[in-house]
């Protein structure tokens, strides 16, 4: 450990810390463009210049490139440092356009900032300046050249740490721009996080520009609630309206960076038909009525029904106080059922992974670290974008990768590839004689051998899959796997995808108890009469609509909470608004086990931007804000239950009810959040029977509904920003499978499955495994039905249709 | 008056001498003597003593530069030539291999053998195409012959050796650029450490050689490090040096001249003297990057040492001759504005400074300038030194020699409102 001298102060710093580093623990923060934690030092910009006093080698130094050594004196603020520092501004800000007051990077911007601490006050230079035209990169990022100081911070992050390739360095000199070969839509799902790492106004956040300053804007710590990895955000809100949203720090998830739909997919909390008031019967009605009419028709039922009359339903959405406090609503409702996850499969899959998990359990710190990686049976893309960028840190540093999946899935690094269904797969290497399975081709073979001997060498080795394609079966099996290739002292973990970002906290308080199909069940043989579904939307999240919608209507009593204007809220008799993750207060369980809180960044109400059109101050009024009224689900729910509407207690109450939460009623939202303790792995019950899967039908194949980066995910599907980004609804053929159907690229064809039919065009996807289909479930397309996380279903695919 | 040739020892005008007559002038000879017959740690230990400087400019002694290099290192490691040769003024190594391109290939075996390397390349400039092709067929010779390929004549030593064309530009003649350019990426340097001897060419161990440095090799090793250094003309110097005149001098060719010949010899003999009449005003000692040297300095000897010692530099030995009637201010202007145009953008200090140095000297040159714009100037050059490569460095050489020599010419620009010399 290193002891210096840094401004006559001294500092104790790790083996390895550069001098810049060591400056920023006392304090001291020397100026700086190219230096970013994530993504190292480079040297570029030459701004963070210091004076060596004493050390090996003396003199004006970058701080970012000189590692801190017993004994160095640093001087932060000799002249030669400081005009250094001087002459260097000078030199960016000679072509910059001084645009700052059209500039959205205004405020925020770290070339004020600066230019400000470097003390470049007076421009010197009179020449022209340099001009570059700009590139169209589609509807979230703009571009604005001119204000470039080349400090390469973008390419490293859309290139090096994120994996894009449609995006580099372009020309040389004064002339060195930023941007696509050619103007478009920029290809990568992590485009965005070049707003956050641009230290001026060159890429800004295009679907935000022009609305607000920085100190305009309200934020607060918070978790993104578009998967169930929690990556940490900062949401930005103004006029009610939920403006943008940026990264945040949080070593143990995300690091820095975000997905583009956990940044642009923020739309749905502005909708303007979004639930803002209660309903009952039709009529707008206040809490307090609405509040006593359903808690009245629910005990009403109870009593004259008996316990179960009444389910209660709730989804990934939900926040874990909300979960919470559904189940003391149940226990207030003599034991009314609670399930946690409207689609059944994907509610078995999540309890597998909250029972099996244990201490096997890895967080996306731990995937970057890792140095043998084995995706099986998860499409990043879709189901949790980020933990793609995680495993390429890995690989970065030289860690192994490979993919077990039909699916042709997109990764951001190279892996070798197996394009098979992962569960014969998996089972073969959690046996101990390493034999693969049977079926594999030679080439396939080697690829599954010399992984299984990278998963046994490997010192930290981790089985990423989603609960979407393994189902609970293949769950099991994953762990199963990864149990076997543990010894004592050298884990192998696991990070398992859930469905959203309250699955794993749904599952932990539900590790027994109906799914939704024996609630549907009950429905249909009228023991069950009332459902009170908490934001979830049975309609578009049970594989088979058809018999939830045929049981809805059966029901006396629909009761919906929610944020979302969704196809169940429609149908109910009483609709109460909820607020979205950024209106409250609250936590979410993380696929890892991570209790992590978020902050109320602005309390609802519907933006001027519906209410005034867009002008300000709004011109009508009145003593309360429009659409004020929705409150938190976990406040509606305890309400209903007779508890009071505090998060406090809440928390508190299910802290004492269960151990594994002690870390909630201290939970820091600016913190990294706080592991759950759960107990050990161990193996479970020797296998699930199989699922009931019924044989491919003759001709058919095995249909994937599978997520989509957009237009999947319920509550970025409705947000305005993606709208249209989804693209057309395809079905995703092999080739071979295809010529044997008489179908070509882009050809009409008629799908025939369990959940309904669609006409849709061909997508050729040589990726895919033979024998399969694949379609991406987009909300409000004509697949509407075929909700995700079903696993593979048998279907017919024919030539034709409209 | 004539010197010793040793590099130029087979020259003829116009020709280029290939394997036969290489071999008639005893080519090949010193790999022969080297080849399974000297340990590689003998043949290092000749370099060393043998005083050899690098010719690309820097001068960093050849010995020391191969003791870092590790030699036992298990893998592939890399000797690379540098024949990026694109410094203004200098053409000598175009001139040595248009002559006699073996003498690289021989000279590249053997230092290939000394570091136990298998694979070599030469980087040759984008627009050295005929350079290219003649070192294509005398690759092709050599495979052929047995001096390149497997079990080279007979021993136990493989070398394979490719000639590269480069994509063009000034920054690839830095040799991490290089090394960039040759993988295939964007040629910017590359932070050191590591240095290349450690993490170079495809991550491997590497080391990377101007094309006249390794020529000198086959002489060393066949007679001797004390014949090298004798050949210098001053004391802790060694060999020959190729000097590449061009400027406004009567005779501009690239002769081979003792080191540590006078000034005057190169300019006045070999130089045939300044044009037209005219009188030396000054000259850059060696390439572009070199601080001028005056008519004061008319008597000093080339070598690495004196040179330094006036605060300039041998640099390439390319020396181009200004006369009296030159604006020393245009001419700098001239200059960094090559150095501004071939940054490749990474660094401010380069990317930034230089275009405002150009700007600065503009200003002056048109007589727009006023007394605080020379201030200015003058404060440029400690900020533009901590560039990420010596490019810009290297561009501070000719201003800061205008600074130092020519410091009125700047003040008449200013004072009169003009170029005194009749310029811009």
């Amino acid at each position: 450990m290193p002891r210096l001298t840094i401004d006559e102060r001294e500092v104790t710093v790790p083996a390895g810390t550069s001098v810049l580093e060591a400056a920023e623990q006392l304090g001291v923060v020397v100026p700086h463009f190219c230096y970013h934690r994530a993504l190292g030092a480079v040297g570029a910009c030459r701004l963070c210049a210091v004076e060596v006093l004493e050390g090996p080698q003396r003199g004006l130094k970058m701080a970012c490139l000189v590692e801190a050594q017993d004994g160095m004196r640093i001087s932060t603020t000799a002249p030669a440092a400081v005009a250094m520092r001087r002459a260097v501004v000078e030199y960016l800000m000679l072509n910059h356009p001084h645009d700052c007051p059209v500039c959205d990077e205004g405020g925020e911007c770290q070339l004020q900032d600066m230019t400000v601490a470097a003390g470049h006050g007076v421009r010197r230079y009179r020449g022209k300046k340099r001009t570059y035209p700009n590139q169209d990169l589609g509807p979230f990022i703009s571009q604005e050249m001119n204000r470039c100081i080349q400090c390469y911070r973008c390419v490293r992050t859309y290139r090096d740490y994120c994996g894009g390739e449609d995006f580099g360095v372009l020309g040389s000199r004064q002339r060195v721009s930023f941007g696509r070969f050619q103007p478009g839509r920029l290809e990568s799902p992590y485009s965005g996080n070049l707003v956050d790492v641009c230290p001026t106004g060159v890429f800004t956040d295009r679907t935000a520009r022009f609305r607000a300053r920085i100190w305009d804007m309200q934020s607060a710590p918070s978790v993104c609630p578009h998967c169930s990895l929690g990556c940490a955000t900062w949401p930005w809100a103004r006029h009610r309206e939920l403006l943008r949203v940026s990264g945040r720090e949080n070593p143990r998830t995300n690091g820095f960076f975000l997905c583009d739909r956990g940044r642009f997919g923020g739309g749905y909390a502005n909708r303007p038909d979004r639930p803002r008031v209660p309903r009952v019967d039709g009529l707008e009605v206040g809490w307090p009525e609405a509040l006593e009419a359903v808690r009245e028709r629910l005990t009403r039922l109870t009593r004259t029904h008996g316990p179960g009359a009444v389910a209660l339903l709730t989804s990934g959405r939900a926040s874990l106080e909300a979960a919470w406090a559904l189940r003391l609503l149940g226990l207030s409702l003599q034991g009314a059922p609670a399930v946690y996850e409207p689609h059944p499969r994907r509610d078995r899959a999540a309890r597998e992974v909250v029972a099996g998990l244990g201490d096997l359990g890895r967080d996306m710190q731990d995937v970057r670290q890792s140095d043998c990686v084995l995706i099986a049976g998860l499409d990043p893309e879709g189901e949790a974008p980020m933990l793609a960028v995680a495993a390429r840190q890995a690989v970065r540093r030289g860690a192994r990768a490979a993919l077990w999946d039909p699916r042709p899935v997109r990764l951001p690094f190279p892996a070798r590839r197996i394009g098979r269904p992962p569960g014969p797969l998996l089972e073969a290497l959690a046996r101990a004689d390493g034999a693969p399975p049977a079926g594999l081709d030679a080439g396939q073979a080697e690829s599954f051998a010399e992984l299984r001997a990278a998963l046994v060498g490997a010192a930290r080795p981790v089985l990423v899959g989603g609960v979407d394609l393994l189902g609970p079966r293949g769950v099991r099996l994953l762990l199963a796997a990864a149990r076997a290739l543990s010894a004592p002292g050298r884990a192998c973990g696991v990070a398992l995808a859930l469905p959203g970002p309250g699955s794993f906290g749904g599952a932990l308080l539900a590790p027994e108890g109906p799914d939704f199909d024996q609630v549907l069940s009950g429905i249909e043989a009228g023991r069950v009469r009332a459902l009170l579904c908490l934001e979830a939307d049975p309609l578009r999240e049970h594989p088979a609509p058809a018999r939830v919608a045929e049981a809805l209507s059966r029901l006396e009593q629909l009761i919906v909470l929610d944020h979302l204007p969704t196809a169940t809220a429609a149908r109910a008799q009483a609709c109460l608004p909820t607020t979205v993750t950024a209106e409250m207060d609250g936590a979410f369980v993380n696929h890892a086990g991570r209790l992590l809180g978020f902050s109320r960044v602005y309390a609802p109400g519907l933006p001027i931007q519906v209410t005034g059109g867009g002008r300000h101050p709004p011109r009508e009024f009145r003593p309360d804000t429009p659409g004020e009224l929705p409150l938190p689900g976990w406040a509606v729910v305890a309400a209903l239950a007779g508890e009071p509407m505090d998060l406090g207690a809440l928390r508190l109450a299910l802290a004492q009810a269960d151990p594994r939460f002690g870390g909630l009623p201290g939970l820091d939202p600016a913190g990294p959040g706080v592991q759950l303790a759960l107990a050990p792995s161990q193996a479970l019950a020797p296998a699930l029977p199989e699922e009931a899967e019924p044989a491919a039908p003759a001709g058919g194949l095995w249909l994937l509904a599978v997520e989509a980066l957009f237009g999947s995910e319920p509550l970025s599907a409705r947000a305005a920003a993606l709208a249209g980004l989804a693209g057309e609804d395809r079905l995703g053929l092999h080739p071979a499978d295809a010529t044997r159907l008489g179908l070509a690229e882009g050809a009409p064809a008629r799908l025939r499955a369990a959940p309904g039919e669609a006409t849709l065009r061909v997508h050729l996807e040589p990726g895919l495994a033979p024998g399969f289909a694949r379609v991406a479930r987009r909300l409000g397309g004509p697949l509407e039905a075929f909700a995700p996380g079903g696993g593979p279903i048998p279907c017919l695919i024919e030539r034709g249709g409209a | 008056m004539s010197h010793p040739q040793v590099l130029f020892a087979r020259r003829r005008p116009g020709e280029t001498v290939f394997l036969e007559g290489y071999l008639a002038g005893g080519g090949y000879r010193a790999l022969g003597a080297a080849v399974g017959k000297q340990e590689p740690a003998a043949l290092r230990a000749l370099v060393l003593d043998s005083g050899l400087r690098g010719r690309g400019g820097a001068g960093f002694p050849t010995g020391q530069k191969w003791s870092f290099f590790p030699v036992d290192a298990p893998g592939p490691k890399y000797l690379v030539c540098n024949c990026d040769e694109m410094e203004p003024g200098t053409y000598k190594d175009r001139e040595l291999l248009e002559a006699d391109p073996h003498l690289l290939i021989e000279g590249m075996a053997l230092a290939a053998y000394a570091l136990g390397v298998q694979r070599g390349y030469v980087f040759v400039r984008y627009d050295y195409d005929e350079v290219f092709r003649i070192l294509e067929r005398a690759c092709a010779e050599a495979r052929a012959q047995g001096f390149l390929g497997e079990r080279i004549l007979g021993a136990d030593f493989r070398f394979e050796l490719h000639v590269h064309g480069s994509a063009g530009r000034y920054i690839l003649g830095e040799e991490t650029s290089l090394l960039n350019g040759l993988e295939g990426v964007r040629p910017n340097p590359r932070l050191r450490p590591p240095f290349p001897a450690q993490r170079g060419l495809f991550g491997r161990p590497t080391t990377v050689q101007n094309v006249e440095t390794l020529c000198n090799l086959p002489g060393i090793v066949e007679r001797g490090a004390a014949w090298f250094r004798g050949l210098a003309l001053t004391p802790g110097e060694a060999g020959t040096k190729l000097f590449g005149l061009s400027g406004h001098l009567n005779r501009t060719a690239c002769f081979e001249l003792p080191m540590g010949i006078a000034l005057r010899e190169v300019v006045e003999v070999h130089g045939g003297g300044v044009r037209a009449g005219r009188r030396f005003k000054a000259c850059l000692p060696g390439g572009a990057s070199t601080p001028y040297l005056t008519a004061a300095h008319l008597d000093l000897s080339m070598d690495f040492g004196a040179l330094e010692r006036v605060g300039s530099r041998l640099g390439t030995a390319g020396v181009t001759v200004f006369d009296d009637r030159t604006c020393m201010l245009a001419a700098t202007l001239n200059l960094i504005s090559f150095f501004a145009r071939e940054s490749c953008g990474w660094c401010t200090p380069c990317r930034d400074g230089l275009p405002f140095v150009c700007y600065l000297l503009e200003r002056i040159e048109r007589g727009q300038a006023g007394p605080e714009d020379l201030e200015i100037l003058k404060a440029q050059p400690a900020f533009i030194h901590q560039s990420f490569c010596a490019l810009a460095q290297g561009a501070m050489g000719p201003l800061e020699g205008l600074l130092t020599h020519f410091e009125q010419e700047l003040h008449d620009h200013i004072a009169r409102g003009g170029c005194p010399f009749g310029g811009a």
